[in-house]
C-alpha cells in the first residue's frame, strides 16, 4: 500500500504534509519577501522622483517669489548687493548646508531628508523629532522600516509647523501681547535646552559611557573659547566625529570580546 | 512700506508657496503610511509615529513663531511666515536679515528707511543662502543614499566584517554629539560667558535643560513601570512645557 492509501493521521502522511506545508510556507515567504522588495523598490523609485520635483519646484518658487514681490512693490533686488552678502553670510551657511546634507541624510533616509531640507528647522526640531520617532518605533537606521517612520515623522512635524504658524499668523493680533509678555518670554527663549535635556536624557541614559566624552570635551571646548556659543551649530560636526570614533572603538571592542 | 509688506497680495504669494510644501507634506505622509502598511509594519506603530511627532512639533513650533513676530516689525508678516514655514531656520534667519540689510545699506533690520528694493533684495538673499541643502538633495540625494545601502564591492567586503551593524549606533553617536554640543555650549555659556570661569553668565539654559531631563525620566519611568506605554507619546513635549515654565522661575 501506498502512502496515499494510508488513512489520514498516519506518520507517513504527517509527514509529507509537514513537508508540503513547509514547501508551501517558504514559497510563501518567499512570493512575500519577492513582493516586499518589489514595494519598497516602487517605493523608492517614486520617493526620489517626488522629492526632486519637491525640491526642484520648492527652489523656483523661493527664488522667484522676492522677483515677483519686487514686481509687485515696484523694485527689484540689486543683484549686487546680494552677491556682496552672499560672500559675507552666504559661504559660511553653504559650508553648513554641505555638512547637514551629508550628516542628516543618512540620518532620515530618503523621503525624510528631501522633506527636511524643503521645510528647514533641522536641529532644533526636524532631527530630534524623527529620533524620538524611531525610538518609539523601534526601527534601526538605514532599514526600510526606518525610512518610512522617518517620513512619517518629518512630514508630520512639517504640518505641524505650518499648521502651528498659520493659526498664529491668523490671530496674530490677540497672540502677540500673550507670546511676547516679559513673564512667558524667557519659557519662549528656553524652547531648544528644554527640548535637548529631555533627548539628553533619552540618549544618554542608554548610552552612559559614550555621552561622557563629547559631553565633557565640549563643555571645556565652550568654557575655554567661549565666542564659539555663537557657532554651535557648527560645533555638531567635531562633537558627532568624537562620539561616532568613540562609539566604533567600542563596537569594535565588543566584537573582539 | 509695512502696510505694503502686509498687504493681500503679500500674503497670496507667500501662501500659495507654504500650500505648495504643505501638500507636498502630505502627499508624503501619505505615501509613506501605505507603503509601511504594504510591507507588514504594524498601523499601530505607523499611527503613533504620527501622534508622537505630532506632539513633539507643537512647542517648537510655537517657539518658531515668536520668529515670525520677531521679524514681523521690520519685514512684514508674509515673509517671515513663508521664511520659517518653508526651509527656514529659527537661528538663521534674523542672522542673514541683519547682514542683508546692511549689504542694502540699512545699517540694521529695520523699517524705517525700508524701500521696495531694499526689501526685494533682503528676501532673494534670504533664500539663496539657504537653499543648498534643496540643491544638493535635488541632485545628489539618491546617489547618497544608493551609496550608503550598497558600498562598492570592495568597501562591502570591510563592511561584512567590520562595519555590519555601526550604522545605527553611528546615528545614535552622531545626535549625541549633536546634543553634547548644545549642552557644553550652555555650560561654556555660564562658566564663561562674561569672562574666563567668572561663573556669571546665565544658567537658566543649563536649569532647563535638567528640569526637561528630570522630568523625562519621571515620564519614562511611568511609561515602562507603571504601564503607561501611551505617554511615551507626550512625554517629550510634557518634558519640554515644565521645563519651559521653569525657565519662568529662574
Amino acid at each position: 500500500m501506498g502512502d496515499s492509501k494510508k488513512a489520514p493521521g498516519t506518520m507517513g502522511q504527517n509527514g509529507n504534509i509537514g513537508k508540503t506545508e513547509n514547501k508551501e510556507n517558504f514559497n510563501c515567504e518567499n512570493t512575500e519577501n519577492i513582493e516586499r522588495v518589489k514595494t519598497l523598490e516602487k517605493y523608492s523609485g517614486r520617493t526620489h522622483i517626488l522629492g526632486r520635483f519637491a525640491c526642484g519646484v520648492t527652489l523656483l518658487l523661493l527664488v522667484g517669489a522676492p522677483f515677483l514681490i519686487g514686481k509687485y512693490l515696484g523694485g527689484m533686488p540689486d543683484l549686487k548687493a546680494v552677491a556682496g552678502g552672499f560672500v559675507s553670510v552666504g559661504l559660511v551657511w553653504t559650508v553648513s548646508s554641505f555638512v547637514e546634507f551629508l550628516v542628516y541624510t543618512p540620518m532620515l533616509g530618503s523621503g525624510g531628508s528631501y522633506l527636511a531640507f524643503i521645510t528647514g528647522n533641522l536641529i532644533n526640531m526636524k532631527i530630534p523629532c524623527a529620533m524620538n520617532a524611531r525610538d518609539i518605533a523601534g526601527t534601526k537606521a538605514g532599514t526600510p522600516e526606518n525610512e518610512i517612520i522617518s517620513t512619517l515623522s518629518i512630514a508630520t512635524s512639517s504640518l505641524v509647523t505650518i499648521i502651528v504658524l498659520a493659526l498664529g499668523v491668523m490671530l496674530l493680533v490677540p497672540l502677540q501681547p500673550i507670546l511676547q509678555s516679559p513673564v512667558l518670554e524667557p519659557a519662549f527663549e528656553n524652547v531648544v535646552p528644554a527640548l535637548f535635556g529631555a533627548m539628553a536624557y533619552q540618549y544618554y541614559r542608554k548610552n552612559i559611557k559614550l555621552s561622557l566624552a563629547p559631553l565633557i570635551v565640549m563643555s571645556i571646548l565652550f568654557i575655554l573659547v567661549p565666542s564659539l556659543t555663537s557657532q554651535t551649530s557648527l560645533m555638531i560636526l567635531p562633537a558627532g566625529a568624537l562620539s561616532i570614533i568613540l562609539a566604533w572603538i567600542m563596537f569594535k571592542k565588543e566584537k573582539t570580546a | 512700506m509695512l502696510k505694503q509688506l502686509n498687504s493681500p497680495v503679500m500674503y497670496l504669494i507667500c501662501g500659495c508657496i507654504i500650500l505648495f510644501v504643505a501638500i507636498m507634506c502630505v502627499v508624503f505622509l501619505v505615501r509613506a503610511y501605505r507603503a509601511g502598511k504594504a510591507i507588514g509594519m504594524d498601523p499601530k506603530i505607523l499611527k503613533r509615529t504620527i501622534t508622537s511627532s505630532a506632539t513633539f512639533s507643537i512647542l517648537p513650533s510655537v517657539g518658531i513663531f515668536l520668529g515670525v513676530i520677531a521679524l514681523s516689525g521690520s519685514l512684514g508678516t508674509p515673509w517671515p511666515w513663508l521664511r520659517l514655514s518653508v526651509i527656514g531656520a529659527l537661528h538663521y534667519e534674523t542672522q542673514v536679515a541683519e547682514a542683508a540689510a546692511e549689504q542694502v545699506g540699512l545699517g540694521k533690520l529695520t523699517i524705517q528707511g525700508m524701500t521696495p528694493t531694499a526689501f526685494s533684495t533682503i528676501a532673494l538673499l534670504m533664500s539663496i543662502c539657504i537653499m543648498w541643502g534643496m540643491i544638493l538633495s535635488f541632485f545628489f540625494n539618491k546617489s547618497y543614499i544608493n551609496r550608503l545601502e550598497h558600498p562598492k564591492a570592495g568597501k562591502k567586503k570591510k563592511g561584512k566584517s567590520g562595519s555590519s551593524g555601526f550604522g545605527d549606533m553611528a546615528m545614535t553617536a552622531m545626535f549625541i554629539g549633536l546634543v553634547s554640543a548644545y549642552l557644553g555650549s550652555y555650560i561654556g555659556g555660564f562658566v564663561s560667558g562674561k569672562g574666563l570661569f567668572t561663573f556669571s553668565g546665565t544658567l537658566t539654559p543649563i536649569i532647563v535643560a535638567v528640569v526637561s531631563a528630570l522630568v523625562m525620566a519621571v515620564f519614562t519611568w511611568l511609561a515602562k513601570k507603571k504601564n503607561m506605554g501611551w505617554l511615551e507619546n507626550f512625554s517629550i513635549a510634557g518634558s519640554m512645557l515644565v521645563g519651559m515654565i521653569a525657565a519662568i522661575f529662574c
